[in-house]
């Protein structure tokens, strides 16, 4: 509670504004707290999930025009409307987002963009919608006899209004869910092979974007009592990015900042509108390129700034603590590869491979580059579908399901080339192993939110085992981009076996690594299998797989050409002839990965 | 019959337009890795250029052009200049910062010609030549032969000259090309002034067809980017392409639906790119593995 105490001033503040503002200046304050509320709303689509969303203003003007017109046409009352507004502007931020669900950045933002300007268009034409003139008088909202036409009294709706759909944000933006939104928004490959739901957390995006644009336009129709369709053209969207964007797009807070300060000088400015457009203008621009996180940003920029490059001491890894060693596991397959191939365009990358890998094993994957390594380890965990061919995990068929089902069913993987949430701390990162909700979990947030905090907080325990198994209470709440490749890698595993997984992928997990990481890390995989966890690697470091690995099969040109015991794969001789080859080979098979790898991107 | 061609003719005189403003887009997108959501404000400013030589100096209005290209030209190279820290950035942060160009041309055309725009005569006496009953501005005619010609003589420079293979070689890879010896920068801030000179001969081309006004830059930006994905992001063929295409989309939903065109052209559009997100000649994929 202690924590909360910075509050009370606040609040007391807030609630005293009024005796000191004239009618006019608590009318702008009104207006300012419509467009905080809109920026919220922004924020979390546009700076928290990553969604270019351009149509915020329109889902805004959704909310206030179903207001207008329900209760100036059909003769509903304004809370009633209201209701009903809220379901519209969310229904029409998920129609939307449709278009998020197939394409991402400037592609979504311009479809954002020109759906934004077909609902101005509708507007501005329908009759129903009062065309140009728009429409007036709607009716003042009814409150137990409080008048609220009084700038005064309105101002205490929206603030209540204001500080639960504020506490909402942060409850989202602190909580699994904002993690997960955070992680999609830097890499949703990533994400979703952690288990994250990328279409649904997409839609939740606009669902959140809907609702936030929906309670400010309702506000602005209670408020204002009058829509015309230039209150929710693109001059005022562009106004609501600035505020976004000045105030620093990923902090909540900020938002706020941003949109009550821009909402104060533009009304101040008001005089000279034409040089304060130029100035938005140019303060975004150099906001842009100078300070790109906003003012919420600034504070940590100076101290960076201040602090200079001097770093500290290096951080160094602890131990890793095996883990308990489990009975060992019956005698069943637990992923059975059937002739699948892979094709792109023509290019063969797979051609008919087949391997089954029993319960408790460590398969060790190898064969020259270009070979199809990692495009077997994409096709088990979903990234490709196979052209021909099945994957059945545990003797159910999981071919071709999105990686955040296979992630779901328990099979996690590293990357060749590490794909850690760069923006999330560390601590945070496996966070996101560890939380195995689905997304549908989220209607606790609106229902029951103090057990989302309970959640969250079991989550923080436990994640602090992990840290300590894994040695990496001194880099826990570092960004991984500043720490040593290493350390990188040993995250990027602990946060594979954080999803307690049945099936672990590693790709080429010594890569990069020294001799005394390489002989950890053999350490701790052979540690992971004794607790139960089937692990295939690949790796083209001969002396661990031969020392680590129970069998070993090898690829060359995408198909299998020896599979067997680490002792007698090395001196099959075809294996002998793929690694030291005959050299009219070689060049095609560097064709072959570079033309795979652009097919794949 | 007749209404369909005649509708048709219209699509394809916007559609070149279109496809100049695509192209514009296209070349500085596929250079440097920048979308630049100020194109269309640079279009804006290519026509109040152009129009304001032509009508107060009574120069040609071939000259008028050429003067306005100059002049979007230079304010490209501004643009490029201050928003270099940002190429092949983070996308979104380049979006905010040309948005944020596009607001301050916007409004500086507001502080120059003043808020009200103004209507510009056509610059070809001549009346519609009538074929098989169907009425062809002459102006249309002029409007696409042109488009076409900058279209050639673009195509010519990216191909046959050594600046223009430059260039291309940047857009492919920009760290190879500075690998061969090739200025990027230069090369960049080439690619931008095109961009902007294409805004402006579309702006000036436009202006007798519409009233020039400073927010018209808004809506023909956000059909020119619409045509350039319509078409595939940055390819150059897919441009024209993506351009005539929105332009009789553009024309015949006018014709149809009449005030509610803008309505259909958008939500036709946003099913399209649904369907095919990549568009005609596009990108081989949207979400970068």
């Amino acid at each position: 509670m202690k924590r909360l105490m910075w509050l009370v001033p606040v609040v007391v503040a807030a609630w005293l504004l009024p005796y000191g503002l004239g009618g006019y200046a608590i009318h702008v304050v009104d207006v300012a707290i419509i467009f905080a509320i809109l920026a919220v709303g922004l924020g979390l689509t546009m700076g928290v999930a990553g969604q270019i969303n351009l149509a915020q203003v329109a889902f805004f003007g959704v909310g206030a025009y179903t207001v207008a017109i329900l209760t100036t046409q059909a003769g509903l009352g304004f809370w009633t409307a209201s209701v009903l507004a809220l379901l519209a502007a969310v229904v029409f931020g998920v129609l939307v987002g449709i278009p998020a669900l197939r394409m991402q950045s400037h592609y979504l933002g311009i479809v954002t963009l020109g759906l934004a300007l077909a609902f101005t268009n509708w507007v501005t034409n329908a009759h129903i919608a009062g065309r140009a003139e728009g429409i007036s008088d709607i009716p003042v909202p009814p409150m137990f006899g409080i008048d609220l036409s009084s700038g005064y009294l309105f101002y205490y709706v929206e603030l209540i209004v204001f500080a639960v759909a504020l506490a909402f944000a942060l409850l989202v933006t602190r909580s699994p869910l904002g993690r997960r939104l955070r992680a999609m928004r830097d890499d949703d490959l990533a994400a979703g092979s952690l288990g994250a739901e990328i279409p649904l957390l997409r839609m939740t995006a606009f669902v959140l974007s809907g609702l936030y644009g929906g309670l400010a336009g309702i506000l602005y129709a209670g408020l204002i009592r009058f829509v015309a369709p230039e209150s929710f053209n693109i001059a005022n969207m562009f106004l609501l990015l600035a505020m976004v964007i000045i105030g620093g797009r990923s902090s909540i807070l900020g938002c706020v900042v941003g949109a009550v300060a821009l909402a104060l000088v533009r009304e101040a400015l008001l005089d000279a509108s034409g040089f304060a457009q130029l100035g938005y203008g140019l303060v975004v621009v150099l906001v842009v390129v100078f300070a790109p996180k906003g003012l919420a940003g600034l504070p940590e920029q100076i101290r960076s700034l201040l602090r200079g490059r001097g770093s500290g001491s290096r951080a160094q890894l602890g131990p890793f603590q095996p883990y308990d060693t489990a009975p060992r596991a019956t005698e069943e397959d637990v992923l059975q590869i059937r002739d699948v191939t892979m094709r792109f365009k023509g290019l063969v990358a797979l051609d008919d491979v087949s391997l089954t890998v029993p319960a408790g094993q460590i398969r060790g994957i190898v064969g020259p580059n270009g070979s199809g390594k990692t495009t077997l380890f994409n096709v088990v965990s979903g990234f490709y579908s196979p052209s021909q061919g099945s994957v059945l995990l545990r003797g159910r068929e999981v071919t071709g399901l999105a990686p955040y089902r296979l992630a779901q069913r328990r099979v996690a993987r590293t990357f060749q080339n590490l794909r850690l949430f760069e923006d999330l701390s560390v601590r945070e990162n496996l966070l996101l192993g560890l939380d195995r909700t689905r997304t549908w979990w989220i209607w606790r947030y609106p229902s029951v939110p103090w057990k989302v905090l309970g959640y969250e907080r079991a989550l923080r325990r436990r994640v602090e085992d992990l840290i300590g198994r894994f040695g990496l209470a001194e880099v826990a709440d570092a960004e991984p981009r500043s720490l040593p490749y290493g350390i990188q890698r040993r995250i990027e595993l602990a946060r594979a076996m954080a999803m307690s997984p049945t099936l672990l992928l590693l790709d080429e997990p010594a890569a990069g690594l020294n001799g005394e990481e390489v002989r950890q890390l053999a350490e701790i995989v052979r540690s992971i299998r004794d607790s139960g966890v089937t692990v295939i690697i690949i790796e083209h470091n001969m002396g661990l797989v031969m020392s680590l690995c129970d069998q070993v099969t090898v690829l060359s040109n995408g198909k299998v050409i020896a599979d067997g015991r680490p002792a007698e794969v090395a001196v099959h001789p075809d294996v002998v002839a793929a690694y030291l080859g005959d050299s009219m080979s070689a060049p095609t098979e560097a064709t072959a990965e570079a033309a795979a790898e652009e097919a794949a991107r | 019959m007749q209404v369909f061609l005649q509708t048709l003719i219209g699509g394809v005189t916007f559609g070149a337009v279109y496809a100049l403003v695509a192209m514009g887009f296209s070349i500085v997108y596929r250079t440097m890795g920048l979308v630049n959501f100020a194109h269309g404000s640079v279009v804006m400013i290519g026509a109040y250029a152009a129009s304001t030589f032509y009508m107060a100096s009574k120069l040609p209005f071939a000259v008028a052009i050429i003067v306005a290209i100059a002049v979007t030209a230079l304010i490209g190279l501004v643009i490029e200049r201050f928003l270099r820290p940002l190429e092949n950035k983070d996308f979104t942060l380049m979006l905010i910062g040309t948005i944020g160009f596009g607001a301050v041309l916007e409004a500086g055309a507001v502080l120059v010609w003043g808020a009200t725009g103004h209507a510009v005569p056509s610059p070809v006496a001549t009346g519609p030549i009538d074929v098989a009953g169907i009425r062809i501005p002459t102006y249309s005619l002029m409007v696409i032969a042109v488009a076409a010609a900058a279209t050639g003589l673009l195509a010519l420079f990216l191909q046959r000259t050594k600046r223009g293979a430059a260039m291309q070689a940047v857009a492919m890879d920009h760290q190879a090309a500075t690998a061969v010896g090739i200025h990027v920068g230069r090369s960049n801030a080439m690619a931008f002034a095109i961009g902007a000179g294409l805004a402006a001969l579309a702006g000036s081309l436009i202006g007798p067809m519409l009233y020039v006004n400073p927010t018209m830059g808004g809506t023909l930006g956000i059909k020119g980017f619409a045509a350039a994905m319509l078409g595939g992001f940055g390819s150059m063929p897919g441009a024209i392409v993506g351009g005539l295409v929105f332009g009789l989309l553009d024309s015949f939903a006018a014709g149809n639906f009449q005030e509610y065109s803008e309505l259909v052209t958008f939500l036709v559009f946003a099913v399209i790119v649904m369907v095919r997100p990549t568009g005609i000649f596009g990108e081989a994929t949207v979400n970068r593995a």
